[in-house]
């Protein structure tokens, strides 16, 4: 299998800090509390068709 | 010449328009009525049922000192976080504040008392944005973008569970007011529907056979109404007849009534209520037995039910007598004089409900619930004697009964109040968030109450007195039309305002009390009775002057600016009211013609120093209501000023709505066709709100390059259409182009595709929830399979990440959910074969979708939810629709390559080909000048105008001036340009009228309609293809199309359609007895289960339907029997 994959993390909607979420968490931001995180864009390379 | 206009220059009132905008918003109607039921409604309805009293221990009570209503906020384990409308709508929550009520209640036993105040939440209610209680109430716009909120946005909904929702305004008859009318047998009658805060109830007086008769629910049938007049101590019939009047033709139309009475045998009030007795029907609900036994049934509804709205006080029945004769002397008036009867469709005789209104009478029935449910569990708790000493209140305070029952109405739209009997439906929409103008155009819209599917005319008809209170131009097409309607700009809708005060001001100004008032007195002929919210409180002799003393007192701001008084000369009465749903508008107040507001005063409204309130405390301006408005005489403008003029009109631009301000130069359009662009205009897509990128809507249409419109109007700047278009402008040339343009459809250059026009994106959301089960396991992310195809785009939290591309069927979210969720055991570590895979995929869709974002966020049950946000940037492609501004839609028919497009001398090349047939038949004026109007607004580099009417007040650019502008830029004056072909480069024959027109591409793509199929699912029951392009369903041959081909005698292709390519069935039928067998298949032979052999049998080919059919009429106990014959 892979090597142990790296947490991925998350953007508060509020402050912008980044949040690890392990399995069972609640969805809410360690610094802030809000409630409301958003996934990280891909780091992926991505091409985008622009016609 | 003297009734020639008072000269005075004429002063540019315009500027009132923004100021009073900005004083009122876009949805004022809907704010004011939501913060009157939160500052003082809602302190009403529970100082009216403040006391919950154990009912075995009278000395145990709790009593609600106040209510507040606090900031909206959340309270979760114990620490209160305010929220913001916009994490509401993220996270699928409830924009809601605790409702705090002060409360006091006794402990202990009677001699040792404890009085304990208390303040606590019993509720949450749902916060309309940008009322008084929102966290958005008067914040600048720097601090709305921190919150999330758009500043252009109007407010005036609710945020329930996430979605936006809206209550609508809806239109009813006046309550309380006389209205005379006929009934189906054309017998006029007058009907006044009471609605006090206890009962609502209906009173009908019908002249029938020329006799007077009441119809009242609480009684069986109809009653002679001069025995309901000797039942309320009138027995004197002389009496009755000074009160309608001493005019003997109603002493003439009266005696037959009298007559019908003598004949019953009554005379007495006691014979009057015996013979009413016999007529009351059962048991009334609201009488019980010990009451109906002290007084008389008929007594008690005389008091009670009939016209309720009038008091009683100490079983005087003298006003209620008062209000029957009015009735009784309308009706005659109308019966002598037709054009007495009132119009129902008559603006003034409606009232509008708006939220506020709706919210209140839910609250009422919920909060009695919650003071009854808090009464049935205290007696229930202290049937045991002991209890009564321990008992605490707090223990059985439920906050459950306000913060469901609220949400749940909200979120239904059904409200269904017992109490009151109301039960409507539909009464909340979802926000319809398409374009800026289709949510504003929600907020605005005007729902009918009473009967749709009626065919008559009456009630859609365009009605005089909606000038400037309803938008004449936006009403839907079709079944709706002209009962939907839609606020004009201006148009104010009031609260409901205190009484008392009113009535004691109009005794001081010399009305005199008509219980101090002998029937003789009541009609002398030069005096106006005096009415007051459909209340008679006595008469006046000199009822001009006591108008112009209220109207007086009025614009000095001492008595309420809604309050409207209005002298009708015909009934020889004052209508006072207070009451609120009417509609009113704002206009300047003249004397003798002459206009109060003064170039200085413009100036100062410019210059800040004064604003539009200062206007109204002034007495330069007033709101008149509809029927107040019979009594002022306006003038359009100000130069048009009579004499006897009273008002002037703001700007008559305000008597269209905010849908129709958008089109230019309307006025010289066929009016259907701004009809048309009112509906359309809620299609195009657009800029949605400033904060549309961070919204999660469940459809999202936008587009990529929105322009401002070259050619404005007054009413696109006041509404921030001109912040949050939806739109571009396009170089139009109006001429043929190679037969792709027939019928409306549009020749579009490829190059302005590729340039960005007409490009738009489509945001649609996808959700999935990791749920949590019962036995306490729970659903998980996996890590993707890389190897896997579907799983390309997937991190490593099995959550598709953003700006990865989407292709068809690629999976989302990576989930698993136990196999078991029912059992209790060990769920701590179950292993991975106890679950199965719940992938969720992207499965229609068309490929080359972006993931935009994903959100994480708990729902209601504490789920983690995960929210992906698929976006879809799409170019126009044949068959998109387009619209201008003035209804004329068309689909783009070709896409041409620019180098065949054709271009003037300047080497301008157009952006899209409209064909010249559009216009003669259509009548859109107002395109042609938009075009002018535009060509010279790019070649000049200013905005042009097009306000409704406003040539004259210069908010709309003169074709002339226009035209000047064009040849100053070396056009030619009629906008029509050299142009040479780009397919031979030959000069065209014609001139071509061309510029730049304001095109909106509307909401309908191809992409999402297109739809074609061979083989695909079939239905279960008949075996035929399914229906609709969702289920991947067939086209269907209908029943016309059917008629066609048996026309045509097309036999052969009427069988293969209908059978062979729907749901063709092999049958076994028995020749004998004609029913259908079986075929065996160890015997390899048809049998008859009737006849129990397979002697006679034939297998025939039939519909699956049809054999359906056969067997369903069998189970029916009807036999049909197959005779078959050699073909």
């Amino acid at each position: 299998m892979d090597p142990l994959p790296e947490p991925v993390s998350y953007l508060c909607g509020d402050c912008g800090v980044e949040n690890t979420l392990k399995p069972g968490d609640v969805i809410q931001c360690r610094e802030c509390g809000y409630r409301i995180l958003y996934k990280k864009r891909t780091r992926r390379i991505v091409q985008y068709e622009a016609r | 010449m003297d009734n020639e206009s008072p000269k005075a220059p004429s002063v540019d009132k315009f500027q009132l328009v923004p100021e009073f905008l900005k004083v009122r918003g876009l949805v004022k109607q809907h704010l004011d009525s939501f913060n009157y039921f939160v500052r003082t409604d809602i302190k009403k309805i529970v100082r009216a049922n403040d006391r919950i009293q154990a009912t075995r221990y009278p000395h145990l009570y709790l009593r609600f000192l106040d209510v507040k209503v606090g900031e909206p906020s959340l309270i979760t384990d114990g620490s209160v976080e305010t929220i913001s409308p916009q994490t509401c709508r993220l996270s699928d929550t409830t924009y809601a504040a605790p409702i705090y009520a002060d409360i006091e209640y006794t402990q202990g036993s009677p001699d040792n008392l404890n009085k304990v105040p208390k303040r606590l939440i019993i509720g949450r209610l749902p916060i309309m944005l940008r009322s008084c209680c929102c966290v958005l109430y008067k914040r600048d716009e720097a601090e709305l973008a921190k919150i999330g909120e758009c500043p252009l946005d109007p407010g005036g909904y609710f945020v329930i569970k996430g979605t936006e929702k809206v209550i609508l305004i809806q239109e009813q008859l006046s309550k309380n007011r006389i209205i005379i009318d006929t009934d189906k047998k054309k017998n006029i009658t007058a009907s006044v529907t009471s609605s006090t805060e206890k009962v609502k109830t209906k009173t009908t007086i019908v002249m029938e056979k020329e006799k007077m008769w009441l119809e009242l629910n609480a009684f069986q049938k109809k009653v002679p109404l001069m025995v309901v007049m000797k039942a309320m101590g009138m027995e004197n019939d002389q009496e009755v007849v000074q009160l309608i009047g001493r005019d003997p033709r109603y002493g003439f139309l009266l005696m037959p009534s009298i007559e019908e009475c003598t004949k019953a045998g009554v005379s007495t009030q006691a014979q009057a209520l015996e013979y009413l007795d016999k007529q009351a029907k059962g048991k009334h609900p609201m009488f019980n037995n010990m009451q109906a036994e002290k007084e008389s049934r008929a007594f008690s509804i005389l008091r009670d039910v009939l016209l309720a709205n009038v008091p009683v006080r100490e079983d005087n029945f003298r006003p209620k007598c008062i209000y029957v004769a009015v009735m009784m002397r309308r009706i005659m008036d109308a019966i002598l004089n037709k054009d007495a009867m009132d119009d129902k469709d008559y603006v003034g005789n409606k009232r509008l409900e708006l939220s506020g209104q709706l919210i209140s009478l839910l609250f009422e029935d919920l909060f009695k619930s919650m003071t009854t449910e808090i009464r049935i569990a205290a007696d229930k708790l202290l049937e045991k004697s002991d209890k009564a000493k321990k008992f605490d209140f707090l223990t059985i305070l439920s906050r459950d009964t306000i913060t469901l029952g609220m949400e749940r109405t909200l979120s239904t739209g059904n409200f269904d109040v017992k109490r009151f009997k109301m039960h409507k439906s539909g009464v909340t929409q979802v926000l319809q968030r398409l374009s800026f103008i289709s949510a504003l155009g929600q907020m605005t819209r005007v729902q009918p109450q009473f009967e749709k599917s009626r065919k008559v005319s009456g009630p859609r008809a365009l009605q005089p007195s909606q000038w400037g209170m309803l938008c004449p131009c936006d009403t839907p097409e079709g079944e709706a039309c002209g009962l939907v309607k839609n606020l004009a700009l201006m148009t104010h809708v009031t609260t409901d305002e205190e009484e008392a005060p009113l009535i004691s001001l109009c005794y001081l100004l010399g009305v005199e009390n008509m219980e101090h008032l002998s029937g003789e007195e009541l009609h002398t002929p030069d005096s106006f009775l005096v009415i007051f919210n459909g209340l008679i409180l006595g008469k006046h002799r000199r009822p001009q002057r006591f108008a112009t003393a209220l109207r007086k007192l009025r614009r000095a701001c001492l008595i309420g600016e809604f309050v409207s008084v209005y002298v009708n000369e015909k009934q020889c009465c004052v209508y006072l009211a207070s009451d609120g749903g009417r509609v009113c508008r704002p206009l300047v107040i003249a004397d003798k013609g002459i206009s109060r507001v003064k170039a200085h005063h413009m100036k100062e409204l410019k210059d800040g120093v004064c604003t539009f309130r200062d206007f109204l405390r002034n007495g330069l301006i007033e709101y008149l209501d509809v029927n107040e408005e019979n009594n002022a005489m306006i003038a359009l403008y100000e130069d048009e000023a009579k004499l006897e003029t009273t008002h002037i009109e703001i700007e008559p631009f305000t008597i269209l709505g905010v849908c129709a301000g958008l089109i230019p130069y309307p006025h010289h359009n066929q009016s259907p066709r701004n009809t048309y662009q009112c509906a359309m205009g809620k299609q195009a897509m657009g800029n949605i709100a400033y904060n549309q990128l961070r919204r999660m809507d469940t459809l999202l249409y936008l587009l990529v390059y929105p322009q401002r419109p070259l050619l404005t109007t007054k009413s696109i700047e006041l509404v921030g259409y001109d912040k949050l278009g939806a739109g571009q402008n396009a170089t139009v040339a109006v001429m043929s182009y190679s037969g792709y343009d027939i019928e409306d459809a549009i020749v579009m250059n490829k190059s302005s595709l590729d340039r960005g026009f007409g490009r738009c994106i489509v945001m649609k959301r996808y959700v999935a929830v990791r749920h949590k089960y019962p036995n306490g396991t729970k659903d998980r992310l996996m890590r993707p399979n890389r190897a896997r195809n579907d799983m390309q785009i997937l991190d490593d939290d099995g959550i598709a990440s953003p700006g990865e591309i989407i292709r068809p069927n690629d999976i989302y979210v990576n989930m698993q959910s136990p196999r078991d969720t029912r059992s209790t055991g060990s769920t701590a570590n179950l292993p991975d074969s106890a679950y199965q895979s719940s992938y969720s995929s992207f499965k229609k869709c068309h490929g080359g979708e972006v993931v935009d974002r994903v959100v994480l966020c708990n729902d209601k049950d504490s789920n983690m939810c995960i929210k992906v946000l698929a976006r879809h940037t799409r170019r126009p492609e044949l068959g998109d629709k387009f619209s201008s501004r003035h209804g004329q839609k068309g689909v783009c028919g070709t896409i041409v390559q620019q180098e065949d497009f054709p271009f003037s001398e300047k080497g301008i090349c157009p952006d899209l080909i409209m064909n010249p047939h559009g216009f003669p038949s259509r009548m859109t004026v107002g395109k042609m000048i938009e075009l002018l109007g535009g060509k010279a607004g790019v070649s000049c580099g200013k905005f042009h105008y097009g306000s409704a009417f406003g040539e004259k007040s210069g908010h709309a650019d003169n074709v002339k001036t226009i035209s000047k502008t064009l040849v100053n830029h070396g056009f030619n004056y009629s906008g029509k340009d050299f142009i040479y072909s780009g397919i031979t480069g030959c000069p065209l024959q014609a001139y071509i009228f061309m510029g730049p027109i304001y095109y909106q591409k509307l909401k309908h793509m191809v992409l999402d309609k297109m739809h074609a199929r061979g083989n695909g699912p079939r239905t279960l029951i008949t075996r035929q293809p399914t229906e609709g392009r969702a289920n991947n369903g067939g086209l269907r041959v209908g029943e016309m199309e059917r008629d066609c081909l048996i026309a045509y005698g097309a036999s052969m292709l009427i069988f293969e359609r209908l059978m062979l390519s729907s749901d063709p069935y092999e049958v076994q039928v028995c020749r004998k007895c004609g029913l259908l067998g079986y075929y065996n298949h160890k015997l390899k032979t048809g049998i008859c289960s009737y006849c129990k052999n397979g002697e006679k049998i034939s297998t025939v080919k039939l519909p699956y339907a049809c054999k359906l059919l056969i067997q369903e009429l069998q189970s029916m106990n009807i036999v049909p029997r197959l005779k078959l014959e050699d073909a």
